[in-house]
């Protein structure tokens, strides 16, 4: 059997004519054309924040912050990437720095392995591993891990990128994405 | 013997080199237990490939949009040539105290951004002698007084949500108003059982989240309602049916 494939970021709507027309037209004030650009993009942007963070509730504040970011900064978006680059890039860059900052105000370190004790046993399940249900388990994964995880497992970051980002090194970004894939293996009742 | 579990992950990741790949598979091919570790990485890495998007809540973008009217609002001319704030033209009169809502609902939700999730840190209670005592003392009145903050915050926040909810509540139909006057009773409810929780035991960390977690969802509803108003005000009646629709969801 082989692995699954990384796989790419999701490729958001690019310079097609009518992506730019929407641009130009958010940048000149139209409320109506922010909407759409909004729209287009804020399942995206809410996904991975809420992934990143945690948590909905999180999620839904950093998306909030995001997109007012994206309104005070659209005006000097030159067009040099595709705007759903740019807004990913910055949704992103926001998210890792909500992380940080987090990090630095709880003093929380990552767990080790060892602290997969503190989960509460589950009985041994051999099926398909719902959505819902790991959805649930990357919100309880440890801070570092998490983000690691997400980066790697679901946006499609090599880890050389992941080191990148998260301001770690490659090889800590594989430890901690293995991780989290043995402690979503203990959650979701996968370890005998 | 068998390889680490390193070496599992990176076979799983297809990341071996073929000598360390074909003992990886020689060594899987005989033990049952590396080979279901194996197994079990490989589904959360294909689980992880099927985590969907994620719809944001109805509310997301009114809270949005009332952040950024009231930041154009505030924003000299001057500030940013050639910004969108600058030349933004609104095409809705907003009154002045959907702007102070939305600017307390939004400093809230920032405000709470730091709150703590877990209780005092454990490192400072597992510390021997009596420093260790002190240490967890303050901890837990640093929590305890930033609940009560929290507390004060959302308070204040519920209270400018829910004066603008009932003044303007002539504007919804009777069955939306009974469904929101329903959910509120729930939340009220909720919220005074944590209180009481948390009265009963400050440093209880399920029941902190609990009281927190529910003033949240009273906002969250109080700014459906507000944004609901807003669209009807508007005369935007697909944004009024699909934000109705999630409050009535709310309530089934």
């Amino acid at each position: 059997m082989t692995a699954p494939k990384q796989r790419a970021p999701i490729p958001f709507p690019s310079k097609e004519p009518e992506t730019t027309d929407l641009v130009r037209r958010c940048q000149s004030g139209d409320t109506d054309a922010f909407e759409t650009l909004y729209r287009q993009h804020a399942a995206r942007i809410y996904t991975l924040a809420c992934h990143m963070a945690g948590s909905p509730e999180d999620g839904e504040d950093l998306l909030q912050e995001i997109f007012l970011q994206v309104y005070r900064k659209l005006g000097s978006f030159k067009g040099d990437a595709a705007i759903g680059t740019w807004l990913y890039r910055l949704a992103l860059n926001h998210c890792l720095d909500y992380v940080r900052s987090r990090q630095a105000k709880m003093h929380k370190l990552t767990d080790t392995l060892d602290a997969e004790a503190s989960f509460e046993p589950t009985a041994r399940r051999e099926t398909p591993i719902a959505r819902l249900d790991l959805e649930r388990a990357v919100e309880r994964l440890p801070e570092g891990c998490r983000e690691a995880f997400v980066l790697h497992d679901v946006e499609g970051f090599d880890h050389k990128e992941v080191g990148e980002l998260l301001g770690i090194a490659e090889g800590t970004s594989k430890s901690q994405v293995f991780k989290a894939r043995m402690k979503l293996r203990a959650l979701l009742g996968r370890r005998a | 013997m068998h390889p680490n579990e390193t070496a599992i992950n990176a076979y799983v990741e297809e990341s071996l080199d073929p000598v360390e790949r074909r003992e990886v598979e020689q060594h899987l091919a005989s033990c049952a237990s590396c080979r279901q570790l194996a197994d079990d990485l490989r589904e959360v890495l294909r689980a992880a490939t099927t985590l969907g998007l994620r719809e944001p809540p109805v509310r997301a973008w009114s809270r949005l949009e009332r952040a950024i009217k009231l930041e154009r609002e505030h924003a000299a001319p001057q500030d940013a040539p050639g910004a969108p704030h600058a030349a933004w033209t609104g095409r809705v009169r907003w009154a002045p105290w959907l702007a102070a809502a939305a600017a307390l609902a939004l400093a809230t939700a920032i405000g709470l951004r730091f709150m703590p999730t877990t209780g005092p840190d454990p490192a400072a209670s597992n510390q021997p002698g009596a420093g260790a005592t002190i240490a967890a003392g303050e901890a837990a009145q640093s929590v305890e007084t930033e609940l009560r903050q929290a507390e004060a915050h959302y308070e204040k926040a519920i209270k400018g949500l829910e004066q603008i909810a009932s003044s303007e509540q002539n504007a919804l139909d009777p069955a939306t108003a009974a469904t929101l006057q329903k959910n509120l009773a729930v939340i009220d409810q909720a919220i005074s059982e944590s209180r009481a929780a948390v009265r009963s035991q400050p440093t209880s960390d399920p029941a902190q989240q609990s009281l927190i977690e529910n003033f949240k969802m009273k906002m969250g509803l109080l700014q459906d309602t507000v944004a609901l108003i807003n669209e009807m005000r508007k005369g935007n009646e697909a944004g009024a049916a699909r934000i109705a629709s999630g409050l009535k969801q709310k309530g089934d």
